[in-house]
């Protein structure tokens, strides 16, 4: 048996232990996976950002002009000291104004036209017109200006089934998701630890 | 009162159970899980098709599964495949999978399928791909130029790619929808965890999305339309076993707590 299965093996089972109790295996366990994933994450960064998109361009072919988002990016980290706190304020203004300027038209176009569109077509089957009554009714009921009653109430609580619908599939899809990770450890411990499986 | 260790054992048996008994209950072809096969399998050998691995490594199992099958029917079509990952911990798992399907199928790394790394910011990264793919992602993952790359001959932007498959445990695809789909005009295809399922459904209703795999249960749905049995559909019977459990549990729970306050008043 190859060492890289016992050590996942002992980690998956340090991790179920956590169903019985908390213990120092758990935590273990658990601080290792934490440490291991942020380490992983500033290698790969480095490694595949950092490296190909700011230093060999500065060093390496001579494009000078590439040290601009680089000061920019050590902005960031001015604030750790708090007597240059604003400099960090530059690069996040940028951040927040070119990603801004980026999602709004796309959100609006993706989110909320082409859904709207969605919701009208259609209007002959079925579907269409559970599309429409679900939409409208679920919008009712987040409408807070009129009180829910009479008549607005009677549709803004058509609404509220509707969402229940939702609630009930996204938490039938959540157990779903939440099996089939267990299944996955389990196809493991079986299957590549004890050979029961094959 | 249930202790709940009881459940956390029940659960366990549920599952394990059925994975060394195979039981072989049915299984069904969905039909968003069908218009991706479609999508895929209408397209021309040498077509080329985007896979971004937008995972995690806790989402393995539900992830790993879909990828392979989807990798399975593209390989077989000899489409040419090129991957990458928008999220950081799906780089080394994406290169892997990627590795071992193509080696199944006989893929040569740089002529059939190559993998282009990790790029953070994945909304300047999709947005720069419309544009040219080699600006943001001028080396692949084993620091190759992409000029040396002869399958990379002739592909520049969006307008070289047939598909765009997001391989995702959170909400990426819908960023290709903003991006891809809205900006560039290009099909993407979404494979995601089903907890994150139902979120993608508005944009399969509408359209923006074409087709849509849902965690193993798609992951299995894909492996009977490419007559592969993979891991999918050996875990669907564990799947199918524990689900029934989880609602016989519900009804218990349901019965105990109208009893007890049908007794205790």
């Amino acid at each position: 048996m190859q060492i890289g299965t016992l050590i996942a093996a002992f980690l998956t089972l340090c991790i179920f232990s956590f169903l019985y109790k908390d213990n120092p295996f758990y935590k273990f366990a658990e601080h290792l996976l934490v440490g291991m994933s942020v380490g992983y994450i500033l290698v790969i960064a480095f490694n595949t950002t950092v490296t190909p998109k700011l230093i060999n361009p500065i060093f390496q072919e001579g494009k000078i002009v590439y040290i601009i988002p680089g000061i920019l990016g050590l902005f960031m980290f001015a604030r750790f000291l708090p007597k240059y706190v604003w400099l960090s304020r530059i690069s996040i203004a940028l951040i927040i104004g070119a990603g801004a300027g980026v999602a709004i038209p796309a959100t609006i176009q993706a989110k909320i036209l082409a859904q709207m569109q969605a919701t009208m077509i259609d209007f002959a089957t079925v579907d269409g017109i559970i599309i429409f009554v679900a939409v409208a009714t679920t919008l009712a009921y987040f409408f807070f200006s009129k009180e829910h009653k009479g008549w607005f109430g009677a549709t803004a609580r058509v609404g509220t089934w509707f969402l229940m619908i939702f609630f009930g599939a996204t938490f039938g899809y959540t157990i779903m998701s939440r099996i089939s990770l267990l299944i996955g450890r389990m196809q493991f411990l079986l299957g590549d630890f004890l050979h029961v499986i094959k | 009162m249930i202790n709940r260790q009881l459940i956390f054992i029940l659960i366990a048996l549920s599952v394990a159970v059925p994975l060394v008994i195979r039981l072989g209950l049915p299984n069904y072809v969905t039909s968003e899980v069908m218009q991706v096969y479609e999508e895929i399998d209408q397209l021309d050998s040498d077509s080329v098709v985007m896979i971004s691995f937008d995972h995690e490594a806790s989402s393995l199992p539900e992830v790993k599964p879909m990828a392979v099958a989807i990798l399975r029917h593209c390989f077989s079509k000899n489409l040419k495949v090129i991957g990458f990952a928008l999220l950081a911990e799906g780089t080394a798992i994406g290169d892997q999978i990627l590795r071992e399907v193509a080696a199944e199928h006989n893929k040569v790394y740089g002529k059939d399928y190559v993998f282009l790394g990790f790029r953070p910011q994945y909304q300047a990264a999709i947005l720069g791909m419309g544009e040219d793919i080699k600006r943001v992602f001028p080396q692949d993952y084993k620091n190759i130029s992409l000029d040396q790359i002869p399958m990379m001959e002739g592909i520049k932007n969006y307008q070289d790619i047939s598909l765009i498959i997001s391989v995702a445990d959170g909400d990426m695809p819908a960023y290709w929808v903003d991006y891809a789909v809205s900006r560039y005009h290009k099909k993407v295809s979404a494979a995601v965890t089903a907890v994150m399922a139902t979120s993608f459904y508005p944009f399969l209703a509408s359209g923006q999305i074409v087709g849509l795999l849902g965690g193993l249960k798609g992951a299995a749905e894909y492996e009977i339309l490419i007559e592969k049995p993979g891991i999918g559909q050996r875990g669907m019977d564990a799947q199918s076993v524990s689900h029934l459990m989880i609602i016989l549990l519900v009804i218990l729970g349901n019965m105990g707590y109208f009893l007890r306050r049908r007794f205790t008043g």
